[in-house]
């Protein structure tokens, strides 16, 4: 499994030629997904830390209830971008006259978020190192002005610590996604029956316009 | 003839019986030495050194010191060239028993200039008189009224302490001593002090407080009764405004502004540059800011000279670009100072200095970048995957 999971970072085009040969079977890709999941509840519960400290007055008693609504949320997206992803691929590699299933898509899709975990990995570092640095001020208890709470959010945001923490997990998630549309062509190329340049297409546009968005909103800090 | 001569007769008895009856009832003032033994025993002038038109009394205290017999005192009389009586003498005669006291008061009016006198008084007995003469100073010495000390500037509304001393250089005791302050404005408090007594050589301090609405002048009177003449001393203090060379100044220092989540945190230090202790020194922020918890006041509390203390206050603020920050402080009088240094606040949309936009860029450069190499690996890739 160990040799596996390398070779899917590593050569991942053919470790999912050989998964072709194969039935379909979405354990293993669920249970990748999961575990990249848990990992990023992980770093919602870092992140979001000092947002719950500055509300701490005005919702006091709420914490936990804040902390685990974070940590249920970000468990449930990731398992729905799982999804969003492979219908994405699947209707784009449609518009390719691509072929076969989408539980096949939706199974490469999952192996595709093995990156991801390691780069989730990496975030939970980041997130240790930097979060504890962010200094946070609590809004005033019975504080109900919206504009306050919005400038102690951009205040909150601003925070160099912050700033750095947003920037540098930014780019490791751009890296480790384009390391995922890496894995995804593949899988595409082979479950769908395209061509390579079908495949990138049909993996590339989506990834890219999502990571240039992504960009445009960190210049826009 | 014979009716002259009855009554002759009768005139001539009549006188004889008069003279004779009269010897046997005094039989005794014939002696010298029983006369000898009446004297002035105490002489007491009220008050006992004059001023020049000072009224008073004086007291002749006659003593008969014989055991066992008593004398006829004539005619008391008090006379003086300088001090002039005011009351009549004694014009009648009384006996005065043995080992008795009588006393002969004048009233008396000083009109001499100072300096000692020696008025007489007299007494006549049956068979001698007796002269009395006594010791009686007119001194034109008043009470001293003595500044001790007085801030060297007021303010106005600001209550300031005035230390005075009343001194009697006189060399009798003076009565119902009593400090008046008067003058426009100067809201003094107390307006009269009663001291009371106050013994020859004695000093006593009396103090009061001036809250000045107006550079004035304090007009301070020392009204004093000696005896029962009323006198007063009076000396005038300027009550002029300006600032207190001594007086505590704080200063604001290492002042640092800091905005979070909509609050603006202004911290430094305050250091006391003058004299004088600042009792309650507070710190707080005056319009546009509006103070907001958790220190919408700092109390640094009492900053003896030299001494300096940190604050810290939070306020919001709209599109102001510095706020007025206000020291108060009170001095051991309680009033209240003030002063105001400006804080420069950033607005909020200069959160983020000129550095930062760099380090907003760099990572979008980055992130480019590895899109570009990625999207290029992949375009060179397809190509050789043609080939």
């Amino acid at each position: 499994m160990d040799n596996s999971f390398l070779k899917i970072l590593i050569n991942p085009n053919a470790f999912l030629q050989d998964r072709m040969k194969e039935n379909v079977s979405l354990k293993i890709p669920a249970l990748i997904v999961l575990v990249s999941a848990i990992i990023s509840a992980a770093a919602a519960y870092l992140m979001v830390t000092p947002t719950v400290k500055m509300m701490s007055n005005i919702l006091s008693g709420m914490d936990t209830i804040i902390v685990l609504a974070a940590v249920v949320v970000t468990i449930v997206v990731t398992f729905i971008s799982w999804l969003v992803y492979a219908g994405i691929f699947y209707i784009l590699s449609t518009m390719f006259k691509g072929k076969g299933t989408f539980n096949r898509t939706l199974e490469i899709v999952g192996y595709g978020f093995l990156p991801q975990v390691m780069g989730g990995i990496i975030t939970v570092i980041v997130a240790l190192e930097y979060i504890p640095n962010v200094i946070v001020q609590s809004i005033p208890a019975g504080t109900t002005d919206s504009q306050v709470i919005l400038a102690a959010t951009t205040n909150l945001m601003h925070d160099p610590a912050m700033m750095a923490f947003t920037q540098i997990t930014t780019l490791i998630s751009i890296v480790f996604l384009l390391w995922s549309a890496n894995i995804w062509i593949f899988g595409l190329q082979h479950s769908r029956l395209l061509s390579v340049r079908d495949a990138a297409l049909c993996v590339g546009v989506p990834v890219v316009l999502y990571i240039l968005y992504t960009i445009y909103k960190l210049g826009a800090m | 003839m014979k009716n002259n001569q009855i009554f002759t007769i009768t005139c001539i008895g009549l006188l004889f019986c008069a003279i004779t009856g009269f010897a046997g009832a005094d039989l005794t003032q014939s002696l010298a030495p029983i006369t000898g033994k009446v004297f002035v025993s105490s002489t007491t002038y009220y008050p006992e050194v004059f001023f020049t038109g000072d009224k008073g009394t004086v007291t002749f205290d006659v003593m008969n010191s014989n055991t066992n017999t008593s004398v006829m005192l004539n005619h008391g009389a008090f006379s003086d060239p300088d001090i002039r009586l005011l009351s009549n003498t004694y014009d009648f005669s009384n006996p005065l028993g043995p080992l008795q006291t009588r006393p002969f008061t004048f009233s008396i009016v000083a009109d001499a200039p100072a300096g000692d006198y020696y008025p007489t008084f007299s007494l006549s007995f049956f068979d001698s008189n007796l002269y009395h003469k006594t010791l009686v100073q007119v001194d034109n010495t008043p009470l001293e009224l003595t500044l001790l000390d007085k801030p060297d500037t007021f303010a106005q509304g600001n209550k300031k302490t005035i230390y005075m001393q009343v001194s009697n250089p006189r060399k009798n005791d003076v009565r119902n001593v009593v400090l008046v302050v008067s003058g426009n404005g100067t809201g003094a408090t107390p307006l009269r002090s009663f001291v009371g007594d106050l013994a020859a050589g004695a000093s006593v301090p009396v103090n009061f407080t001036v809250t000045p609405d107006q550079p004035t002048t304090a007009i301070l009177t020392v009204n004093y009764d000696n005896g029962d003449n009323t006198h007063s001393v009076t000396m005038e203090i300027p009550i002029t405004f300006g600032v207190d060379k001594t007086q505590a100044n704080p200063v604001m220092s290492n002042v640092q502004v800091t905005s979070v989540a909509g609050i603006y945190h202004v911290t430094g230090d305050v250091n006391n540059a003058g004299l004088q202790t600042a009792y309650t020194m507070m710190v707080t922020s005056l319009p546009p800011a509006v103070p907001q918890d958790p220190y919408k006041n700092y109390v640094v509390g009492a900053l003896k000279s030299d001494d300096f203390g940190s604050f810290e206050v939070t306020f919001s603020v709209g599109n102001a670009t510095a706020v007025p920050i206000q020291l108060s402080f009170k001095d051991a009088d309680g009033n209240v100072y003030t002063s105001v240094q400006e804080v420069k606040v950033p607005t909020s949309g200069q959160n983020g200095s000129p550095a930062n936009a760099g380090s907003t860029m760099l990572p979008v450069i980055i992130g480019i970048v590895i899109v570009i190499l990625f999207v290029g690996g992949w375009i060179l890739y397809m190509r050789r995957n043609k080939k």
